[in-house]
């Protein structure tokens, strides 16, 4: 993965690391309702209430409570949760579209809250850009110029943002296409219009809320295709708001799952489906393919005495499915071997047992 | 009145269509529908402020109910029971105030009419307010330094645009609205703008036509300006929106008769007092809808442009106005017809032109003269809403210069073919004026007044009364006039005065909520104070009448056009032409047909709201939820059950909206019917201004506003969610 290094450069005080998360977000809060009374909410006694209880007692919604979460250089990370759980003003959050109400967020190191209003523009301009579900494109003007829109606000000459505009417009595939207006296309080359306009401010971040989910499924799984290759070729780092499980496994490197404001778990795809934190977690994935997302890693177990050296090899990032292939051709158990070493063998029952959501004999052991 | 626009004809906008509908998006629908209904007419824009305000002002009150339900005796539970009904609750304190009425009625015994005792004479006052301002005019500094320069200013614009015209002679003036209009739209409005100023020349009223299109062409640029300014206030600070929107509200249902009598107060009989009237008229429609498109336009576009790091400024200008656009133009073309329609009545002041010219017909019973002067209005209205409306929708649409087929027109569309064109109108113009034709050639006229008078003699002599079976059109009138109209007035104002106030009270509040009765009651009452009683129960009387013929024959003809959609494709471009002319022109035909009187001010009204409310009953009818008609075609209804049972309750809200319009539309009418002996206000207006009687006058015009705000209030269905 290609690490953007230039985008470092937009604050040289940043600590010069690799580490150093894009989006660093700490006990953020977003509470809607009167100004004074919101502001109350976060740390007082009312924290903890349900959100028919907090309306009731102070008629405010807390649209976001208490979340922490790092953004890392070049990952996607996903945030995914059902309608009305928050993601979307989360996502708002980060460029201060919807103000928070309390906690830390920076970027790259530098505080977002406490930017003014013009370097907060200059961070909407230049670092984070944002694709939306309903597109937000202008209608009056040509696709080209949809793209270039954002370009105009940076005071871009015409001629120059043009050119980048359309190179753009190839690159997501719409060439031919520069001079028709929005209502004049398909819902997915809209998205793809929007997801142009994001590229063409070459940002550190792009944001994407709930993009794909006013798509019909075979566009919707085109356009993730689009997204991957995106991030595969580019390496940029993403932020992306989805209520759609199958999605957020597809695409996500890591996973936030919210509920009513809160993160009940993050980590990565085979974490959430593997070993849900809670029963919300488990029902959600519960008919998620599970011998599609795990991996042999969480069905090994250790190799018996004699194992070690024969049957197939496989990667520890083998999923499950490739594996029961293996398994399968071969007729005995398969070895998971880690640069020359063999950390442990997956056999058919191993392997059942992950498609069947039985825990894994060994997986306990392997886990600790 | 101003004609349909894109959108009516299509209320979805086509640029959405593409759009997937996701739950987000929804939201905007709703307000989408309110705009494409709000054109139906100029004061249709009130729909959107109607179905908002339902949503605000819903009476709630299941709480004494519910208590009274839970005591449970037999009695308390019968109370309880009529209670629950809704109207009857709401009834409850009127009952409260008649108790409180009566004794006040029976301290001042009499006739019905308004106690002389609780009047106020305001002439006194009021004559010398107005001899005050006619002596300081010239000497005091608020005339001096502010109106004194208004006027000027307003004087030589007007006469400006005058001498230009006049200047561009006939010739020029014709190939530049030939070739704007082919620009615009093609060919045929092309044609049709020749064809109309070529009929203003050969009606002889050349020279009138080009006044009137000066006065409105400074009335409407200001009034544009004006309304665009306060829109955007509105549209862009939701505080604003609210102090406005009730002033607004108000200014666009009164008549516009209300509006003359301030400015000749201030600025005296003449052109500055016509021009100000004019676009105190027609700066409502363009601020409402400069607001409702800024405040409309698409949340989704403008977040993207913030999350681009667009500044305030930035998303104004690139998003938020381009957005709203087709409000904007809308606005435009409303402001010209109302503009249109103002500055032909605004000829009772002063104005001059065309205008004037049927004033003056009218007054001396010259129809022919009248109609020589009324079709040129007719036609001019037709000529500038087709052109703006070809405006709208070319902006609406994708103007692609490149793409044109026509070699002349992809010549003529660039921005250079804005140059071409205003070159080939000067071209034109210099050609008239070397063949010395700037005015219009007398020997080309077609003097058709005698004719038309001969015809109206003939009229007169063979169909006014006598006509076998069917009866003359003078018997009609009498007939209506004696058997509605006056049995309706004399039990008015024989009625004592509280119950009609208690009668106003108890429908506005049925129809509205407590502040809507509040509302017309006030507003009856003032009447009352004003000491104006007797002749505004007379015009009430007239717009009653004629808001039930026109009810009648409106959802008659509706209920039949909603049947077929051949009717209604026949029925649109009727529809189109009638709304757009001005009030002022329906008086011509009335007067040949039944003379001068009360029934032909009330049939002038008819003629003149019954577009409107064709319109909107008939899009109410035809936009009912096509699976409710279904489901009862399917359990086998039959045509007049489904009518019965699913197409009018679910056109309710359309129908209330239609009589409200109705209403409104009719008052304007049988004020302005003062003019054609109509008699009670609308006449001690024009007799105020034909006198130099400004109190008499202006307590009229108070009495006008009143009585707008009460017709409006107790139509007013704001209780439809």
């Amino acid at each position: 993965m290609t690490h953007d290094v230039n985008a470092m450069t937009h604050d040289p005080a940043a600590p010069e690391a690799a580490d150093t998360p894009v989006f660093s977000v700490g006990g953020l809060w977003k509470v809607f309702g009167p100004k004074a009374a919101a502001a109350k909410v976060p740390g007082s006694e009312h924290a903890e209430l349900a959100p028919a209880a907090l309306r009731e007692a102070t008629g405010c919604t807390a649209a976001v409570r208490d979340v922490s979460f790092d953004v890392r250089k070049g990952e996607v990370f996903v945030v995914m949760g059902l309608s009305g759980s928050g993601k979307s003003t989360l996502v708002r959050c980060l460029t201060r579209l919807i103000e928070p109400t309390a906690g830390t967020l920076s970027i790259d190191g530098e505080d977002v809250l406490a930017m003014d209003a013009a370097r907060l523009r200059e961070l909407r301009r230049h670092r984070a850009a944002m694709v939306f579900q309903h597109f937000g494109l202008l209608p009056h003007r040509t696709v080209l110029d949809n793209v270039a829109y954002g370009l105009e606000i940076q005071g871009v000459s015409r001629a120059e943002r043009r050119a980048k505009a359309a190179e753009m417009v190839a690159k997501v595939g719409l060439d031919g296409l520069e001079d028709r207006r929005p209502g004049q296309l398909s819902g997915g080359q809209q998205q793809r219009v929007g997801l142009a306009r994001a590229l063409a401010a070459d940002p550190e971040v792009l944001l994407f809320d709930e993009p794909f989910s006013a798509l019909d499924p075979l566009i919707r799984r085109e356009m993730q295709d689009e997204v991957a290759r995106l991030h595969h070729d580019e390496g940029r780092t993403m932020v992306f708001i989805t209520h759609d499980l199958a999605e957020a496994l597809r695409l996500g490197d890591r996973i936030a799952l919210m509920r009513d404001g809160r993160i009940v778990q993050l980590g990565t795809p085979e974490e959430i489906v593997g070993s849900p934190a809670d029963d919300y977690v488990r029902e959600f994935v519960r008919d998620v393919p599970r011998e599609q997302v795990l991996t042999v890693r969480s069905a090994m177990r250790p190799a018996a005495p004699g194992e070690a050296d024969q049957g197939p090899a496989l990667a520890p990032a083998t999923t499950v499915v490739e594996a029961i292939e293996a398994v399968a051709r071969s007729g005995g158990p398969a070895r998971v071997v880690d640069r020359g070493r063999c950390l442990g063998v997956v056999d058919d029952a191993a392997l059942l047992a992950v498609v069947a959501g039985l825990p894994a004999p060994a997986a306990r052991e392997v886990a600790a | 009145m101003t004609a349909a626009t894109p959108s009516v004809r299509d209320p979805r906008d086509p640029s959405d269509s593409g759009r997937p509908q996701a739950p987000g998006t929804g939201r905007t629908r709703p307000d989408a529908r309110d705009e494409g209904r709000a054109t139906a007419g100029r004061r249709d824009t009130r729909e959107a402020r109607d179905t908002r305000e339902a949503r605000d002002t819903r009476p709630d009150g299941d709480g004494p109910t519910r208590r009274h339900a839970s005591t449970g005796r037999p009695a308390a539970a019968r109370a309880t029971a009529l209670f629950s009904h809704r109207a009857a609750r709401k009834l409850l304190p009127l009952a409260v105030a008649a108790a409180l009425l009566v004794p006040l009625a029976l301290a001042f015994p009499g006739a019905g009419s308004w106690p002389a005792q609780l009047a106020v004479d305001l002439s006194g006052p009021l004559g010398r307010a107005g001899d005050w301002i006619i002596d300081h005019r010239d000497s005091h500094p608020l005339f001096l330094y502010f109106f004194g320069h208004v006027s000027n200013a307003v004087v030589i614009c007007v006469r400006a645009v005058y001498t230009v015209l006049l200047a561009a002679g006939w010739l020029g003036v014709t190939a530049l609205a030939g070739l704007v209009a082919w620009r615009l739209a093609g060919i045929r409005l092309a044609l049709t703008c020749v064809a109309a100023f070529a009929a203003c020349g050969l009606l002889g009223m050349w020279v009138p036509t080009m006044q009137t299109l000066a006065l409105m062409a400074v009335a409407v640029t200001a009034a544009v300006a004006v309304g665009a300014l306060l829109g955007l206030a509105a549209g862009l600070s939701p505080r604003t929106d609210r102090a406005l929107r009730p002033v607004l509200d108000t200014m666009q249902v009164l008549p516009a008769f209300a509006y003359l009598l301030p400015m000749v107060l201030v600025f005296g009989i003449g052109v500055p007092a016509a021009v100000l009237a004019t676009v105190v008229y027609a700066a409502p429609p363009m601020a409402r809808l400069t607001a409702l498109g800024l405040r409309d336009a698409d949340a989704g576009v403008l977040e993207a442009s913030a999350s681009l790091g667009a500044t305030g400024r930035q998303r104004l200008f690139s998003a938020r106005l381009p957005l709203a656009r087709r409000q904007l133009l809308l606005g435009v073309n409303q402001a010209i017809m109302t503009g249109l329609s103002m500055a032909v009545i605004a000829s009772v002041i002063g104005a001059g032109g065309l205008g004037d010219r049927v004033y003056q017909a009218l007054a001396s019973v010259d129809v022919g003269a009248a109609l020589a002067a009324g079709i040129p209005i007719v036609l001019l209205a037709v000529v500038l809403d087709r052109t703006a409306d070809a405006a709208g929708n070319r902006l609406g649409a994708t103007p692609d210069p490149a793409r044109e087929k026509h070699l002349l027109r992809r010549v003529f569309g660039g921005w250079y073919g804005r140059l071409l064109t205003v070159l080939a109108a000067v071209a034109a113009a210099v050609a008239g004026r070397i063949a010395d034709t700037s005015l219009w050639p007398e020997s080309w006229t077609v003097p058709i007044a005698e004719p038309v008078n001969r015809a109206v003699a003939w009229m007169t002599a063979h169909l006014y009364s006598g006509v076998p079976v069917v009866g003359g059109t003078a018997d009609w009138s009498a007939r209506f006039t004696g058997w509605v109209l006056d049995p309706l007035r004399t039990g008015l104002q024989a009625a004592p005065w509280w119950t009609l106030l208690l009668l106003a009270g108890a429908v506005a509040l049925l129809v509205g909520t407590w502040r809507t009765a509040l509302t017309a009651v006030l507003a009856l009452a003032a009447i009352g104070v004003l000491g104006v009683w007797e002749p505004s129960l007379d015009t009430l009387s007239q717009v009653l009448a004629a808001v039930a013929v026109t009810l009648v024959l409106g959802f008659a003809i509706a209920v039949g056009a909603a049947r077929s959609a051949r009717a209604q494709r026949l029925l649109r471009p009727v529809l189109d032409v009638c709304q757009t002319m001005p009030q002022f022109v329906y008086l011509i035909p009335v007067v040949a047909l039944f003379g001068v009187g009360r029934a032909p001010a009330a049939a002038a009204a008819v003629v003149y709201a019954l577009p409107a409310v064709v319109r909107i009953t008939t899009q109410g009818l035809s936009e009912v939820n096509p699976a409710a008609m279904e489901a009862a075609r399917s359990l086998g209804a039959t045509r007049s059950q489904q009518l019965w049972q699913v197409q009018l309750p679910l056109a309710r809200p359309a129908l209330l909206l239609a009589v409200n319009q109705a209403v409104v539309l009719v008052l304007a009418v049988v004020i302005i019917g003062g003019l054609v002996g109509g008699g009670a206000l609308g006449y001690d207006v024009v007799l105020g201004l034909a006198q130099g009687d400004l109190a008499t006058g202006l307590v009229a015009g108070a009495a006008i506003v009143c009585l707008g705000l009460l017709l409006d209030r107790v139509t007013q269905p704001a209780k439809e969610a």
